[in-house]
């Protein structure tokens, strides 16, 4: 586990360049603990750098690089939330000195479940978890869930991306069955299709109509940031 | 033209790839696991037996004579009556019938007896019903007949169990409810599967195997590794085998120690020491197969793995061979071009112990 401690040093006589403070604030995210990162986001603000400098470049850097760590197997997802949940307060901060319209904004509405028939549900909760740390709002569903709740709820929240998780090469079948009901619902061309799922591949994907396959969490976060342009 | 060599993508396709093809594919899934993993990647002599076994000729292939490894079947007393569109074959029958068919005419080396929903938790209920289906097998049978099932911890979580889903809770940033939520369920587990094979024990089960170890995160591992423990002091003959789910613990709780060894983000080869040390006879290790690649990345990497993790462990590994592990394709019947290569290359180039 590699969970790095924030320097405290003080360098003396020198202002430290924003170089230096990006990286301060992206390895405060990597600790995943709250108080560095409100100390980092402080010293930063101080310092005079940009509140969308000190999100973009490093606060959000700290949050991909928490990602890099969590696919190889070195943080685990409630560090990941941790990260987030710092990096959320961190963000909070920066709120009051932000221009109206420049502060944090959900880029996009996600609804996450497990297709019918397939009572899988870890490998979902990690993307689930990971796109919501990413910034996205996330409506997971749950596992097992019939067509009809996928659509409901896609509906109900105006959702941009819809996640179709299938664990089981007996209920990929479901994904497909989505699609087509997103087709006769006039929704399709509204909303973007991720598949994921161990049995799930690219070629299933371009098979299906889907827009988007995801092999691991990380990749269904940095997917959906490439598909919505965000 | 160079020649080409008919293999299978991750998902099954067939595609043709030549040597050269093979070569990169085979480098580059070596490479991967030897970076994950943190260990040594194969020579190029052993790349290159890979690559021969790949390429031979025949259908279907075996290993060298005098390198037989002894076989055993986990799920498949369901195998042949069950029909889930899976890996049943339908054919009217009985556990018993499976496990014997398995003995006599499949040459399964070992069995073992499972519940048709294959987890711990449910056989809790059924217990005596279990209990006499083991006595009736063992009374017809000769080979080692183990007691089988998964951990499977999520049953613990709702809406199948008591203790709130930590999925949920994580998601809603309640980090130390989640954690609380997979230590009691771990405990509750760990009692389950004590208790039932306490059971199972006393009605002649020759030992247990703890199917898909890990499946619900580090917790699960966390679980059966102390049931493990406790059910070799109890016992200190039967035979205990630990497979695993994944090839790396997932961290759900991330937290979670056997004997100061953090369990989340353990490969293979760490993994195996833990298992012997909590009191196994033996471990069965495994490498998902990625559905996109190549049979080549596949197998490569695959047998970097698991030949590390052989290194490794003082006990016997027997690597899980079969859909979407150790290189062969993610499909419902596994190809048997892919499942006889892949397991030649186990046997001769990883050194398993069994399969």
């Amino acid at each position: 586990m590699i969970l790095l401690a924030i320097t405290n040093k003080n360098i003396v006589g020198r202002k430290m360049s924003k170089e230096e403070l990006a990286k301060e604030l992206s390895d405060a995210i990597i600790s995943c603990k709250k108080d560095n990162v409100i100390a980092a986001v402080e010293k930063a603000r101080d310092a005079g750098m940009e509140p969308t400098e000190i999100i973009e470049k490093g606060l959000a850097a700290g949050m991909n690089e928490v990602g890099v760590l969590f696919e190889r197997g070195k943080l685990f997802l409630p560090h990941v939330m941790m990260a987030a949940d710092a990096m959320t307060q961190g963000v909070a901060l920066l709120e009051k000195d932000m221009e109206p319209g420049e502060s944090a904004k959900k880029p996009a509405v996600i609804v996450n479940g497990t297709v019918e028939g397939d009572v899988h549900d870890i490998g979902k909760s990690i993307v689930s978890t990971m796109l919501q740390s990413a910034g996205f709002e996330v409506h997971d569903i749950g596992r097992d869930m019939p067509t009809k709740a996928f659509i409901d709820k896609i509906k109900e929240v105006n959702a941009n991306v819809v996640g179709l998780s299938a664990l089981m090469t007996t209920t990929m079948q479901g994904q497909k069955e989505v699609i087509e009901a997103l087709k006769e619902e006039g929704l399709r061309d509204e909303i973007k299709v991720m598949l994921g799922g161990a049995p799930v591949t690219q070629a299933w994907a371009d098979k299906i109509g889907a827009d988007l396959y995801a092999e691991n969490a990380t990749e269904a976060v940095r997917g959906v940031k490439e598909i919505l342009n965000v | 033209m160079a020649t080409e060599y008919s293999i299978r993508m991750g998902d099954g396709k067939r595609v043709y790839h030549d040597k050269k093809q093979i070569m990169d594919d085979l480098e580059a899934g070596i490479a991967d696991a030897a970076d994950l993993g943190e260990i040594s990647g194969l020579s190029s002599d052993e790349t290159e037996r890979i690559a021969e076994i790949i390429m031979l000729e025949g259908r279907m292939v075996g290993v060298e004579e005098g390198k037989e490894v002894p076989v055993t079947h986990d799920i498949s007393t369901l195998r042949i009556d069950g029909d889930q569109g899976n890996s049943g074959v339908g054919i009217p029958s009985s556990r018993m019938i499976g496990c014997m068919m398995h003995e006599r005419a499949f040459g399964a080396d070992t069995m073992e007896l499972g519940h048709i929903d294959y987890s711990y938790k449910p056989v809790k209920p059924v217990i005596a019903q279990e209990c006499q289906a083991m006595e009736v097998c063992q009374q017809n049978m000769i080979i080692p007949l183990l007691y089988g099932a998964m951990p499977n911890m999520g049953l613990y979580y709702t809406p199948d169990g008591p203790f709130e889903n930590p999925g949920d809770l994580m998601k809603a940033f309640k980090i130390a409810e989640a954690q609380e939520s997979i230590e009691k369920s771990a405990d509750h587990l760990t009692r389950d599967m004590i208790w039932i094979m306490q059971h199972l024990m006393r009605s002649a089960s020759d030992g247990v195997n703890f199917d898909t170890t890990g499946a619900a995160g580090d917790g699960d591992m966390y679980s059966t590794l102390h049931a493990v423990e406790a059910l070799r002091k109890e016992f200190p003959n039967m035979y205990i085998e630990v497979g695993m789910a994944g090839e790396c613990v997932l961290g759900m709780h991330g937290g979670l120690e056997y004997d100061g060894t953090t369990l989340a983000g353990l490969w293979p080869h760490q993994q195996a020491p833990l298992v012997s040390k909590a009191g196994a006879n033996l471990f069965g290790p495994v490498v998902n197969t990625n559905t996109s690649k190549s049979f080549s990345w596949n197998l490569g990497r695959a047998v970097t793995f698991i030949k590390a993790a052989v290194e490794a462990s003082d006990i016997p590994c027997h690597v899980d061979m079969g859909m979407g592990v150790g290189g062969i394709p993610m499909f419902e019947t596994p190809p048997i071009d892919a499942v006889s290569r892949a397991s030649k290359a186990m046997v001769e180039v990883a050194g398993v112990d069994g399969i």
